[in-house]
């Protein structure tokens, strides 16, 4: 009885695993086509789309990739990664403090104040965009890298403040009043004594808004525009790729360039990622 | 007494100071936010083209009406898409993340490897994903040339409207699911373990724990992954970029689509606001009444535990 219990919840583990790994390469596929077919002509493509044949694979349509003056690949990934930082450093750096004035007042204004920044989490940025480019006009900020940074710093801040908020209301007060009783200013109890203890929310907030500062495609096409001379990983594979999209010598090559680093990243830093998903939407 | 001193201190260096220090958020926020949801609504009652030497002509309730009533029958078909990949997307991303999340819940070095798998799509932008599957599944694409080279006739699965449209829904699918797939790992570790031996021991069968247990103390993350799922499949714009620009015909467009391509791209300011602020109302709504309604639900996961 118990035997063939076991042999049954043995046969469903078997069972479980196969069906995983067939889900899983299943998931692969598509990033295998990309790495096989960077490296063969066209002609090749389209007649043996998954096979690799060693004897005729190359790297000319790679080096063509990377020469490609639509998409500069150097220059792209360093104007993403600038966006990357500057985005985080302005949309966590500007949260920390009302994050904690918020957390730390318990009045009515205040809860009414994260209200209203929370409100903008349910706002698209990709649809605000169209009104915020005429502002960005007033300022004299469109077509520029800080006009940039400033909108998608603006569309990171309600979700940063709000989990910088519920992090901050869980570290015990007594901490700050000690702090306060001998003395401290409050910039000093904030970044001395609350800010330290605040690093996994942070890293959290800048996982989460890197990916997304990474991935935007509409805010710098639109606010830099597309003729601008800076172009993020994005854009420049838009301007590469979107009038060649048959022309798979192009296509492959340029993907497999813009997806490797990012890739790479996530391999190493997965379990941070993943965790931090899910630290921020439980937190939210 | 230390308590009422601590409020004393901080009370007199007070209000100016804890005013000042949400000064720098504010002001990017309203900024770049708020003044535009501005904008937004003032334009949506205008009609202007965008320069800034033409003033904004006030037209009333014009853009509205047009978004309504659709003259020129364009408009209500890019609704019906975006409401489709909204409900079956929406649906089918969180069948199936709950589905392997059931599969992936021990930690093994296999299931770990998994999950990242699943979860992989996501880092990559959605554009790179569109270009990536109209690369794979586009009329003469990796699969379609597979099939035709094997004696089959090619599958129309980006130039046939209503192919195309299932198709960007299981390019949406496979690119969304990691996300919810996580959160429900996360909300499935909540379930409390003893309850589940319990009803395992009384001669509950899997699916009946499931039913009565994992599935109501699934409740709180259930919420979260609607929401989630929802929001972002109502403003999916890079995709369609990238697989079929619209297309065939309208059959792709999206709401977010005729917002940023069709209206802006042809200077139709005014008519532009108007759409993105239905989508914004639509989106709260939504949100809102999501979350009243399983309230409900949650409520039940916080009396098992």
């Amino acid at each position: 009885m118990s035997l063939t219990a076991s042999r049954s919840a043995r046969s469903r583990t078997t069972l479980r695993n196969v069906a995983v790994a067939v889900l899983s390469l299943a998931m692969l596929v598509p990033l295998y086509i990309v790495v096989v077919n960077a490296f063969k002509p066209q002609q090749e493509i389209l007649l043996s789309p998954l096979g690799f044949d060693p004897a005729t694979a190359t790297t000319q349509f790679l080096q063509d990739a990377w020469t490609n003056p639509n998409f500069p690949v150097v220059s792209g990934y360093a104007v993403t990664l600038f966006l990357v930082v500057a985005c985080n450093v302005v949309a966590i750096g500007a949260s920390i403090p009302t994050a904690y004035v918020i957390a730390r007042t318990p009045t009515v204004l205040f809860r009414f104040l994260l209200m209203f920044f929370v409100a903008g989490m349910f706002i698209p940025a990709q649809i605000i965009l169209v009104p915020a480019i005429f502002v960005l006009k007033a300022l004299h900020l469109m077509g520029t890298l800080p006009g940039l940074v400033l909108f998608m710093s603006s569309t990171m801040i309600p979700f940063t403040l709000f989990i910088f908020t519920g992090y901050i209301r869980m570290l015990p007060r007594s901490l700050d009043e000690a702090a306060a009783i001998d003395g401290a200013s409050q910039q000093r109890v904030l970044w001395r004594i609350v800010f330290p203890l605040m690093k996994p929310i942070v890293a959290t907030a800048f996982i989460l808004n890197a990916l997304s500062a990474w991935n935007d495609f509409v805010s710098p096409q639109l606010i830099l525009g597309p003729g601008s001379s800076f172009r993020t990983i994005t854009t420049g594979v838009y301007a590469a790729v979107s009038s060649y999209t048959t022309n798979y010598e192009i296509v492959f090559p340029t993907l497999l360039l813009a997806v490797v680093p990012i890739l790479l990243i996530f391999v190493v830093m997965q379990r941070h990622v993943m965790s931090g998903l899910s630290a921020g939407a439980v937190k939210g | 007494m230390a308590r009422a001193r601590t409020a004393r201190v901080l009370g007199r260096r007070g209000a100016l100071g804890r005013g000042l220090m949400t000064v720098p958020a504010a002001l990017i926020y309203i900024g770049l936010m708020v003044v535009p949801v501005g904008y937004a609504v003032y334009y949506s009652f205008t009609e202007y083209n965008g320069i800034p030497s033409q003033t904004p002509e006030w037209v009333g309730l014009k853009n509205y009406t047009r978004i309504f009533t659709d003259p020129t029958g364009d408009m209500h078909s890019s609704l019906w898409v975006t409401g489709i990949i909204a409900v079956v997307g929406a649906f089918a991303v969180n069948a199936i993340a709950l589905g392997l999340a059931l599969l992936l819940r021990r930690t093994t070095p296999f299931t770990a490897f998994a999950r990242a798998v699943m979860f992989y799509p996501h880092v990559l932008s959605a554009l790179i994903v569109g270009f990536l599957w109209q690369a794979i599944l586009g009329p003469q694409g990796a699969v379609n040339n597979l099939l035709t080279g094997s004696g089959r006739s090619a599958l129309p699965f980006l130039s046939d409207p209503g192919w195309a449209l299932a198709t960007m829904i299981a390019v949406i699918v496979w690119a969304q699911l990691g996300v919810q797939l996580v959160l429900y790992l996360a909300g499935l570790q909540a379930v409390p373990a003893d309850l589940q031996e319990a009803a395992t021991l009384d001669g509950a069968g899997r699916v009946q724990v499931f039913q009565h247990v994992t599935w109501p103390a699934l409740a709180p993350t259930v919420t979260v992954t609607i929401v989630t799922s929802v929001l972002s499949l109502l403003k999916v714009y890079e995709v369609v970029l990238g697989l079929t620009n619209g297309g065939p015909g309208d059959a792709t467009q999206t709401w977010a689509y005729e917002i940023l391509a069709v209206s802006f791209a042809n200077n139709k300011v005014g008519l532009a606001c108007a759409q993105a602020m239905l989508l914004i109302v639509v989106a709260g709504i939504l949100s809102f009444t999501i979350i009243a309604l399983r309230r409900r639900a949650e409520e039940g996961a916080e009396a098992l535990s």
